[in-house]
C-alpha cells in the first residue's frame, strides 16, 4: 500500500462512542449465526452423492462463512470505528461514514429542516442512539450513527434550536 | 407585513363568498370517462361473471346499467364536492358518505397548473391542479385538483390563488411593497417553431411513442379471434429488396410517429414571464398551462440525448423547490436548438462559464469501468476455449471489450464542473448528457463520496444536494484535491469544513 492520499474534505474531529465497536461486533456475530445456520442446514440436508456444483459448495460455503465471520467480527467494526467521525462546527454539521467507500456529508445549520434521534433494539442494549439531520433534499441527509444517548439528545436539541434561529427558507 | 390590512379586508370579503361548485357539465365528462364508476369495476366483475354474459340483450343491458351507474356516481360526486379559495387557504370538500375537508394554506402552494384535456375542451371546461408540496418527511406531493370549471373561472382561480399566495408569504429577498395587483406585462421568452419537430425522430422518448403503439396493435391482433384475423400471406422475407423496403418504410413510419407524438405534446409551445412567474403553455389535444414562480427556481438542467447531440438539440428543465412531478412540470423548453436552450437556461440562472474537464485519472477510471465486464467475459471465454474449444464466448468478450472503449471515453467526455460568481455547474451522463446549472443558494448540503478505488486514484464524487429536481447533482470523479475549493466556491465558506470554532459538545 502506498501512502494514503489526502482526503478530499477535512476529516471531522469527533469519534463515535466506543460502544459502537461492540454493537458492530454484535451485529457481525448475529449475521454469522444466521449464515452459519443456513449453510449448516444446506450441508446437512444435501446428500453427498448429489452431482453438479454440490460437492464444491459443501466446502466453499462453510469457508465463506468463516471468512465473513473474520471480516464482520474481527476487522470491520474496528475499521468502521476509525473511519466514522462527526463534528458540529459554527455553521455546519459534518459527518464521515463508511468502511471501504467513504462518504462525507456537510449540511449548513441554516438549511436544517428536522433533526431525528432514533434508538434501535441493539442500540438500546449499548445505550446508543443515531442522529439524522434532514434537509429539503432527499440526498442531503447527515446520519451520525451510534452516539451515546445523552450526546445524541444534546446535539439534536442544540441543532434544532440553532436551525430555528438562523433558518431562512431552508430550501 | 406592509400588506397586512389589505389582507385582512380581503379575507373578510372572501369569507363571505360561499363555497363554489364545479360546472355541472363535468358530470357528462365523468360519465363518459367512467371516472367515479371505475372504482366499482373490480367489484362488478365477479357479479357479471356469476350472471354470465350471453346474448346481445344482456350486453346492452349491462352497458346501459354501467352508464347509468356512472352517471349516478358522477352526479353524486359533483353534488357533494365544493371548493373555496379564501385569502389564507384553499378548502376542498368531497366524499359521498365520509366527508373529507382538505385545507391547503396558501403559503404551502407552489404552483398552479390549468389543463384542458380534449373532452373538457368540448364543454369549455378546464382542470386546475394546485401544487402543495408537503415537507420532505411526509414524502409525495399532495396534489389538489379542481376538475371541471369553466375556462374563465379556472383563470380566476389561478390568479386568485397565486395572488393570495404572494400576499401570504413574507418574501425574504423580494420587494413586498410592489405586489402586482393588475395583470403585469408579459415578456415572451420562447415560442414554438414547427421546424423543431424534425428533431423528434432522434429523441428516444418520442421514438418510444410509435413503438408503444405498434406493440399495443400487435398485442390486439394476437388476441383477436382467429376467424376475424385478416388472412394475409406473409411477405417473402427471403427477397432482399422486400426486406430493405420494409425496413425503410418502417423507419419512415417510426420517424413520422415520433414527429406526430412531439407535435401532440408540444404544439403551440410558448414560454412567457409575467411578473414573478414563468408560464409555459403547450399541447395540441390537452392544453397544458404551467406556472412556476421565479422565486422558487434554483437552477435548471440542460439535457442532450445521444441523437440530440448529433443535431445540436437540447431540452431544458427548471429546478424548482417543492415541485411535484418535476420532470413534467418543470419542463421549460421541450425540444429545440441547443443555442436557444442555453439562452433560456441563462434566464433561469447565470451562466457560470465553461466547464473544467476532470483529471486523466477520471478517464482511466471510466475506461476501466467500461471494459471491466468485457474483460471478465473474455477471461471466462478464454477458459472455455481452452477447456472445450468453443470460441463464441471469447469472441463476444472481445467485442464487448472493444465496444467498452468508446463508451468509457464518452462517459469521461461528459464530465465537467465549474463555478461562477453566483452559480455553478456539473455535467455527467452517457446516453443522456445532463448539465445542471445551479444557483449558489440552491445548495442545502454536500455529499462527497470516495470508493476504495477512487481513493487510490485521487478522485472523488461530489454531490450538490438540492431541494429541487431529483435531490442531488453530481460531479463524478473530480480530483480529490479540488473538492474543498469547489464546494466552497459553489456555496459558501462552511462547505470547505473550516475547523470548529465553537466549543465541542461531544462531551
Amino acid at each position: 500500500m502506498s501512502v494514503p492520499p489526502a482526503p478530499p474534505v477535512r476529516e471531522p474531529a469527533w469519534p463515535l462512542s466506543r460502544s459502537a465497536i461492540w454493537l458492530w461486533v454484535t451485529q457481525g456475530v448475529l449475521g454469522t449465526l444466521v449464515y452459519g445456520v443456513l449453510v449448516g442446514v444446506f450441508v446437512l440436508t444435501m446428500p453427498s452423492s448429489a452431482g453438479g456444483p454440490v460437492p464444491v459448495l459443501r466446502w466453499l460455503l462453510p469457508a465463506l462463512v468463516v471468512v465473513y465471520a473474520v471480516v464482520a467480527i474481527g476487522i470491520r467494526p474496528w475499521v468502521r470505528y476509525r473511519v466514522h467521525r462527526w463534528e458540529v462546527t459554527a455553521d455546519a454539521v459534518h459527518a464521515l461514514t463508511g468502511w471501504l467507500s467513504r462518504t462525507w456529508t456537510l449540511v449548513p445549520v441554516a438549511r436544517i429542516q428536522t433533526v431525528d434521534v432514533t434508538r434501535g433494539v441493539l442500540q438500546q442494549l449499548y445505550g446508543l442512539a443515531s442522529v439524522a439531520v434532514l434537509t429539503a433534499s432527499s440526498q442531503g441527509t447527515v446520519r451520525v450513527p451510534h452516539l451515546e444517548v445523552g450526546v445524541a439528545e444534546r446535539v439534536a436539541d442544540d441543532l434544532a434550536r440553532r436551525a430555528e434561529q438562523v433558518r431562512d427558507e431552508a430550501t | 407585513m406592509t400588506g397586512g390590512e389589505v389582507t385582512e379586508v380581503g379575507r373578510e370579503a372572501q369569507e363571505l363568498t360561499a363555497a363554489r361548485r364545479t360546472s355541472p357539465l363535468i358530470v357528462l365528462v365523468h360519465t363518459v370517462t367512467f371516472r367515479q364508476a371505475r372504482q366499482v369495476v373490480p367489484a362488478a366483475i365477479p357479479v357479471v361473471a356469476a350472471v354470465g354474459v350471453d346474448g346481445v340483450g344482456v350486453v346492452v343491458a349491462l352497458v346501459a346499467a354501467v352508464t347509468a351507474l356512472s352517471l349516478l356516481f358522477a352526479a353524486l360526486s359533483w353534488w357533494r364536492s365544493t371548493y373555496l379559495d379564501t385569502a389564507s387557504s384553499v378548502v376542498l370538500t368531497r366524499g359521498l358518505l365520509a366527508r373529507s375537508v382538505r385545507t391547503v394554506p396558501n403559503d404551502r402552494i407552489r404552483g398552479v397548473e390549468v389543463e384542458a384535456p380534449a373532452l373538457h375542451r368540448l364543454f369549455g371546461l378546464v382542470r386546475v391542479r394546485i401544487d402543495a408540496a408537503a415537507g420532505t418527511l411526509t414524502g409525495g406531493d399532495e396534489e389538489v385538483v379542481v376538475d371541471g370549471v369553466p375556462r374563465a373561472e379556472g383563470d380566476r382561480l389561478r390568479t386568485s390563488v397565486l395572488t393570495h399566495r404572494r400576499a401570504a408569504a413574507v418574501p425574504a429577498g423580494t420587494d413586498p411593497s410592489a405586489p402586482p395587483p393588475e395583470e403585469p406585462g408579459e415578456e415572451e421568452l420562447a415560442r414554438f417553431d414547427r421546424r423543431w419537430l424534425l428533431y423528434a425522430p432522434l429523441v428516444a422518448s418520442y421514438l418510444a411513442v410509435p413503438l408503444a403503439a405498434v406493440g399495443a396493435l400487435s398485442r390486439l391482433l394476437q388476441e383477436l379471434p382467429r376467424q376475424l384475423r385478416p388472412d394475409l400471406d406473409g411477405p417473402d422475407l427471403t427477397d432482399v429488396r422486400v426486406l430493405v423496403a420494409t425496413a425503410v418504410v418502417g423507419l419512415l413510419l417510426l420517424a413520422l410517429g415520433a414527429v406526430a407524438g412531439a407535435a401532440v405534446v408540444n404544439w403551440g409551445f410558448r414560454l412567457v414571464r409575467r411578473g414573478g412567474s414563468l408560464i409555459a403553455v403547450r399541447g395540441l389535444l390537452t392544453r397544458r398551462h404551467t406556472e412556476l414562480e421565479v422565486d422558487r427556481v434554483r437552477g435548471g438542467t440542460l439535457a442532450e440525448g445521444l441523437g440530440m447531440r448529433l443535431v445540436h438539440a437540447a431540452r431544458v428543465n427548471a429546478l424548482v423547490t417543492g415541485l411535484g412531478a418535476a420532470n413534467r412540470r418543470g419542463q421549460l423548453f421541450p425540444l429545440g436548438p441547443r443555442a436557444e436552450a442555453v439562452r433560456l437556461l441563462g434566464v433561469l440562472v447565470d451562466d457560470p462559464g465553461p466547464l473544467t474537464p476532470h483529471p486523466p485519472a477520471a478517464r482511466r477510471r471510466a475506461l476501466v469501468r467500461a471494459v471491466r465486464s468485457g474483460l471478465l467475459v473474455t477471461a471466462a471465454g478464454a477458459a472455455l476455449t481452452g477447456l472445450t474449444g468453443f470460441w463464441g464466448v471469447l469472441a463476444a468478450g472481445v467485442v464487448l471489450t472493444v465496444l467498452g472503449v468508446p463508451l468509457g471515453l464518452g462517459r469521461y467526455a461528459a464530465l465537467g464542473h465549474t463555478t461562477g460568481p453566483r452559480s455553478f455547474s456539473v455535467r455527467s451522463g452517457l446516453l443522456v448528457r445532463e448539465q445542471a446549472v445551479l444557483q449558489r443558494r440552491a445548495v442545502v448540503g454536500w455529499q462527497v463520496r470516495q470508493t476504495f478505488f477512487q481513493r487510490r486514484a485521487g478522485l472523488a464524487t461530489v454531490v450538490a444536494c438540492v431541494g429541487a429536481g431529483n435531490g442531488g447533482y453530481a460531479a463524478v470523479d473530480m480530483a480529490a484535491g479540488d473538492v474543498a475549493a469547489f464546494t466552497a466556491a459553489a456555496s459558501g465558506r462552511w462547505a470547505s469544513a473550516p475547523p470548529a470554532d465553537v466549543p465541542g459538545i461531544s462531551g
